[in-house]
């Protein structure tokens, strides 16, 4: 009889509980009325997402959940930024419990065909490459038939090794490792022989190695994997994050910075049109808002609050700083330049 | 309303209502959550079970690749958590009587150094205890070129050991079926024997004719179908040994963790057991002249397992369950290949559901067989 009451309660209490998975309304309506966008990068990436030393999230990956703050609410400080491991990342994106996510997801098909997600605009063209210590000896992938490579658990990267070896008919065998510290230790610790990753995250796995020097990063670049802005589907927040990455990449290529932006607003009727549509009152930027109901002086909050996309880039990735990443003629420079970062006309 | 006063009849009319309560709400809990992930677009479909899986897994039972499919993963991860699971059970339960007497026993050092480790192990969180033994393991252990050498064909590195193991050939099945028709034989003889000595008074030999049946029968057969006993011993390549057999660090880390995680919880379960006997039993059985091992296994034993074996239940379960905690360090089971396999196909709703029904059934066949167990000492208590 007792178990009977107790059922009974506890059907309730799930029938409410799946209930409010009906109530989703807009997701740009929820984060305006909270006042914050809740935004996933990964808890330990040097250059892309680490928290500096008040706890707050810094990196190249990080800037982008302050320009959804700045467009969106303002103030790029009001983005939300948590740190989470890649696959939770997905499953709270797809069960709405975080706005978007800024930490080097690849967008693949599948992934792009799930409701739950949405792919919006890629930040940066990365590629996959292997890792290796120095007193291996191996200068080339090709080299290393029978080795063990070291992977995160859950990633495409399992896929792209699976595809890699398989097709050279070489065999490997795989540290799958989900725990972060526990892959590094495997790997620096010589448990395996290669550390496979995207590119860029290799470069920083290299700097929390013991010795950064005793490792280096092999030529073969084995896949594309363009990482992407992923956001809760609603139309009107992926419009928002789109443009606001192209406010970031047309503003580079007017030379138009977080340092002189004030100036240039101050001076604005002696400034070129497409600038004037990008700053002005009443322009293409303030029709936008008025369309999306955000704040009339978004594209100019973005600039001057988090940089172009170049700021960003060097600030985090650049020459001054441990990555020495060359953006020059790699796929992340601007179009003009022979990248692929090409800014749509904002008008 | 008269039948109200009517003890009965209020009980069954409370329970009809209760039970058409709880059907109509189930009907509701099932529509809602049919039509909100319909509302999102999310449709259940099983299909891409069959589909290419595409990536490795770092250690299996069967044969698997990368071509595989989803559906072969996840059987492999099914596979692969069993396996720990039964060796932690074994290992956690050894290691949980063994302090268990020595907690509750008479010697001061030992009891208070098992009293230590039990409370060491159960404040400490298992995800740190197992990312510890895996870090100490992989940096302390020497790497695969420089692997320890243990002879005859046995190496230690801090990838894996590395072991020799026989090649599997064509007259081994007869020595199999040789050796499970000796299985039942040594049983029987060995109930013979004990209704011999019940009749008589004389005790049969056991061991010689049991080790002696044996070896005749391995040598028979082998000479039979000329058995070449060869073994494939690893051998140190490029980047790691080939051939022999081998057990990975991991999954070495995690059946230390786990054996004694939950060796701590059953050392206080057999203490319980052992202090919940009668000490009288026990001067009972020193003044009938028993001798120490005696009293544990003919006396203590058998009345404490009546108060042990129930909530051991409760142990085991747990642990299977948290073999889980794998996926930290790059062990396949069933929860890791889940989790790979969500992140590929994004079918949450479906692989999720496969896992919790698999550990569901996984937790119902540990309950069965633990209650069968529990009426059996409990018949034989009595």
């Amino acid at each position: 009889m007792r178990r009977v009451v107790v059922l009974v309660l506890v059907a309730f209490v799930l029938s409410f509980a799946s209930a409010t998975l009906v109530m989703a309304g807009s997701v740009l309506d929820e984060i305006k009325s909270s006042e914050k966008i809740i935004c996933l990068v990964n808890p330990n990436s040097p250059g892309f997402s680490t928290p500096d030393s008040k706890g707050v999230f810094q990196g190249f990956n990080t800037d982008f959940c302050r320009m959804a703050g700045a467009a969106i609410l303002g103030d790029a400080g009001k983005a939300d930024i948590r740190g989470i491991g890649f696959s939770d990342s997905m499953k709270t994106l797809v069960a709405r419990k975080a706005h978007m996510a800024s930490r080097s997801i690849t967008n693949t098909g599948t992934r792009d065909a799930d409701p739950g997600l949405a792919f919006v605009v890629t930040t940066f063209y990365d590629g996959q490459g292997f890792m290796v210590a120095n007193d291996l000896g191996v200068k080339s992938a090709t080299e290393l038939n029978g080795a063990t490579v070291c992977a995160e658990e859950g990633s495409t990267t399992l896929l792209n090794i699976a595809d890699w070896f398989g097709n050279r008919k070489m065999t490997y065998k795989v540290e799958n490792i989900g725990d972060k510290t526990a892959r590094l230790q495997a790997f620096y610790a010589g448990k395996c022989d290669v550390l496979a990753s995207d590119y860029t995250a290799l470069l920083s796995d290299r700097q929390l190695a013991p010795n950064p020097a005793g490792y280096s990063i092999l030529p073969e670049i084995i896949s594309n994997e363009p990482l992407t802005l992923v956001a809760q589907p609603d139309q009107d927040l992926e419009a928002i994050l789109f443009w606001g990455f192209q406010v970031m990449l047309t503003a580079e290529k007017y030379g138009i910075t977080s340092q002189n932006v004030d100036s240039i607003v101050k001076d604005l009727s002696n400034q070129p049109k497409s600038v004037k549509r990008l700053l002005g009152e009443k322009s293409a930027v303030g029709d936008m808002a008025e369309k999306l109901q955000i704040p009339s002086g978004w594209a100019y909050n973005i600039i001057k609050q988090v940089g172009n996309y170049g700021e960003v880039f060097e600030r985090h990735l650049g020459e001054n700083t441990a990555f020495k990443l060359e953006r020059k003629g790699t796929p992340n420079d601007l179009s003009s330049r022979g990248g692929l970062m090409y800014a749509y006309p904002i008008r | 309303m008269g039948w109200l006063a009517n003890k009965e009849k209020r009980s069954f009319a409370i329970q009809l209502s209760l039970a058409l309560i709880l059907i109509a709400v189930s009907y509701i809990i099932v529509q809602n959550v049919r039509e909100n992930l319909s509302a999102v677009g999310i449709r259940v479909d099983f299909g891409f079970l069959s589909g290419e899986a595409g990536f490795d897994v770092n250690e299996s039972l069967i044969a698997y690749s990368a071509a595989d499919s989803y559906g072969r993963v996840l059987l492999v991860g099914l596979l692969n958590t069993l396996e720990l699971s039964v060796l932690c059970i074994f290992g956690s339960t050894l290691v949980g009587v063994v302090m268990g007497i020595v907690r509750a026993g008479n010697n001061w050092l030992g009891s208070r150094l098992a009293l230590a480790y039990v409370e060491l192990f159960r404040n400490l969180p298992k995800l740190l205890i197992l990312l510890a033994v895996f870090v100490v393991m992989v940096n302390q252990l020497p790497v695969v070129r420089h692997a320890w050498d243990l002879s005859g064909g046995i190496y230690i590195s801090n990838r894996a050991m590395y072991f020799p193991v026989l090649i599997w050939a064509d007259g081994m099945s007869f020595l199999l079926l040789g050796i499970l028709a000796w299985v039942p034989a040594v049983f029987f003889w060995g109930r013979y024997v004990s209704r011999h000595q019940d009749l008589t008074g004389k005790r049969l030999p056991v061991a010689w004719p049991v080790a002696g049946s044996f070896l005749f029968i391995v040598f028979f057969v082998s000479v039979l179908f000329g058995i070449p006993y060869q073994f494939s011993i690893p051998v140190l390549e490029r980047f790691d040994f080939v051939g022999g057999g081998r057990l990975s660090v991991q999954f070495v880390a995690l059946a230390v963790t786990l054996s004694i995680y939950h060796g701590g919880q059953i050392t206080e379960l057999v203490r319980g057991g052992i202090q919940s006997v009668s000490a009288s039993q026990i001067e009972a059985a020193n003044a009938l002249g028993l001798r120490q091992g005696q009293i544990t296994r003919l006396v203590l034993l058998p009345q404490a397992l009546r108060m042990i074996i129930p909530p051991m239940g409760n142990q085991y379960l747990n642990l299977v369950k948290n073999t889980s905690i794998g996926l930290a360090i790059g062990y396949s089971d069933l929860v890791s290949v889940m989790s790979t396999s969500i992140n590929q196909t994004f079918r949450p709703i479906e692989l999720m559901s496969i896992t919790m029904m698999t550990y569901l059934a996984i937790s119902l066949v540990v309950t069965a067989l633990l209650n069968w167990f529990n009426a059996r000492t409990r018949i034989i208590g009595n």
